[in-house]
């Protein structure tokens, strides 16, 4: 349906769209310009006026251990991304393909824990893991988040629409399970599991709570936790702490650009199949 | 057949476990913990029935920061789903640059909220860019900055709620708008509806769906809101919400776990009763149309 629209109103939608775009893209521009001042010439606000340099960049890296809570951040998000590809998918398998009734029971529980707030398993979760001697190791980071219940909903529902013949060809010329699962339904499933991993591993590299609570050591900690940490710190200042905030977007940043189109359909996919 | 079928409950392992290690034991441990006075340096605890719970309910502290999340949650849901469904409407019809404007309005939403928070804490600053314009438009700003003062600390955080999360419901806005069939609005068209008519009779109650889920996961968001306390002000200047509060009183200085917990079942609860709420509430609309 296409509707003529006059020129004013035309330019009077592009107006208020510009106005919003410059509101969203505004403080990211601020976090730039804040991390290229010099120490100590914050007053002189201007967004192209005033000093530039890299300084605080090199600083950074070399004087705290930004370097490390960025490796850390990968290294988490790498391993807790491929955890919920395969077992997100290994689990989604079972719960379309066999709808038995312990499976169905098991979804039931899938959509039950989808709707319990994180927060309620704050505490146990901090002693479970002091416990079991995870805390303030990689595998607190890691263990808890291999499988997510949203994962298997959305890779569930995308394998329910694939048709089963391409498996039961398979068996009958005598493939084995792991065969069928990994070399047949797995390809089949990419568009689904690109949306899934892109999905796991924004929102690790975004999450704060957990791995804050769960982690004390320096060693351990993730980007998010690392600048929070530096905030309190008397001798960081705002450029530091901006050229920090720029290293932690940034990937996000580049990532979005090229897969736009996944993270938006991701997204929407979760919220419309409700 | 049967062989296959034992192997494919094999592949369910990993969220059994995951399901009752780290979700329904964490979840039956807290809720029996509410009952006692466990905490980190007694070696000891006790059962203590009611008591966290009634403790709880006459804690000033408890008691104004579930003020404040609802307050965070009253003040920031509304304006933003209508916000998003403004700017959903805006972007729905095909037009030069579209893509443009809607990532760049999605583009927070995907960001770190810890990173978010660092930035408006700078612009919210003493001096601070906000402060700035305030001064230029002729406002009064508060003297040690926005996230100083009891009086603004609060709403400046949801005003950064509000611009972080607005371009992720827009997206969900859109998806709904996508699935409505361009037929109605023809047969509305040739019946003569105008189309603040079409909006109110066709869009609107199509969207009934949608906009039941961002209510719902809206406000599940708002009651936990913790990060942004965490970065920005600590739970200072009356900000102080429930997670922050459950935080405060389980992991930091006394680690009054029981305390902690039966607050955390508390906030639990409540969540619970208002996306119960408001679902119900929707289901009824149904009869009376919009």
């Amino acid at each position: 349906m296409v509707k003529r629209v006059t020129p004013g109103v035309q330019l009077a939608r592009y107006a208020v769209l510009c106005l919003v775009l410059g509101t969203m893209l505004f403080p990211f521009g601020w976090m730039v310009r804040v991390s290229l001042m010099e120490p100590g010439s914050l007053s002189e606000i201007g967004l192209f006026s005033g000093s530039f340099t890299l300084a605080n960049f090199t600083e950074l890296f070399q004087q705290t251990n930004m370097g490390r809570y960025f490796l850390n951040s990968i290294l988490v998000g790498v391993a807790v991304t491929l955890g919920n590809l395969l077992f997100c998918f290994m689990v989604a398998y079972t719960l379309a393909r066999y709808q038995t009734l312990p499976n169905k029971f098991l979804f039931f529980t899938v959509i039950v824990i989808l709707m319990i707030p994180a927060h309620i398993t704050i505490i146990p979760l901090y002693l479970l893991a002091v416990k079991a001697k995870m805390y303030d190791s990689y595998w607190a980071l890691i263990l808890p988040w291999l499988v997510n219940p949203i994962g298997i909903f959305l890779v569930k529902q995308y394998i329910e629409s694939i048709p089963q013949s391409m498996e039961e060809a398979a068996r009958i010329d005598g493939a084995g399970e792991l065969r069928i699962l990994f070399g047949v339904v797995m390809p089949l499933c990419k568009p689904a599991l690109a949306v899934l991993a892109i999905q796991v591993f924004f929102t690790n590299w975004n999450s704060f709570l957990f791995p804050y609570i769960l982690t004390q050591s320096e060693s351990v900690r993730t980007l998010p936790v690392g600048l929070a940490m530096f905030q309190g710190h008397q001798a960081i200042d705002w450029q530091h702490l901006m050229a920090g905030s720029t290293v932690a977007v940034l990937p996000v940043l580049i990532l979005f650009v090229f897969l736009q189109r996944r993270i938006v359909s991701g997204i929407t996919a979760g919220a419309i199949k409700q | 057949m049967r062989n296959h079928r034992t192997i494919a409950y094999l592949y369910t392992l990993p969220w059994v476990i995951t399901f009752g290690l780290f979700w329904t034991f964490p979840l039956i441990y807290s809720f029996l913990m509410g009952f006692t006075n466990s905490r980190l340096l007694a070696k000891e605890f006790s059962w203590i029935g009611w008591a966290n719970y009634s403790a709880l309910l006459q804690d000033s502290a408890f008691l104004s920061a579930l003020k404040n999340t609802f307050v965070f949650a009253l003040g920031t849901i509304p304006v933003t789903t209508v916000l998003a469904l403004l700017l959903a409407l805006l972007v729905n019809r095909e037009f030069k640059g579209r893509g443009l404007f809607r990532s760049g309005f999605f583009v927070p939403s995907i960001t770190s909220l810890v990173v978010v928070a660092l930035i408006f804490a700078n612009l919210y600053s003493r001096g601070g860019y906000v402060a700035m314009i305030g001064q230029m438009l002729g406002f009064e700003t508060p003297q040690n900055g926005f996230l100083y003062d009891s009086g603004t600390a609060l709403y400046s955080i949801m005003a950064m709620d509000v611009w972080m999360s607005v371009g992720y419901y827009m997206l969900i806005f859109l998806a709904g708008l996508k699935a409505i069939p361009d037929e109605l609005y023809e047969a509305a068209e040739i019946n003569g509806a105008s189309p603040t008519r079409q909006f109110f009779s066709i869009t609107l109650p199509l969207l009934k769906p949608v906009a039941l889920f961002i209510l719902v996961v809206n406000s599940i968001k708002s009651f936990q809101v913790f990060v942004e306390i965490f970065v920005m002000t600590k739970g200072k200047f009356d900000t102080m919400t429930s997670v922050y509060f459950i935080y405060e009183k389980g992991l930091t200085t006394q680690f009054e776990f029981g305390y902690a917990s039966a607050a955390a079942y508390i906030l639990f609860v409540i969540i619970g009763i208002f996306s119960l709420a408001q679902f119900l509430l929707f289901r009824q609309r149904k009869d009376y149309s919009w």
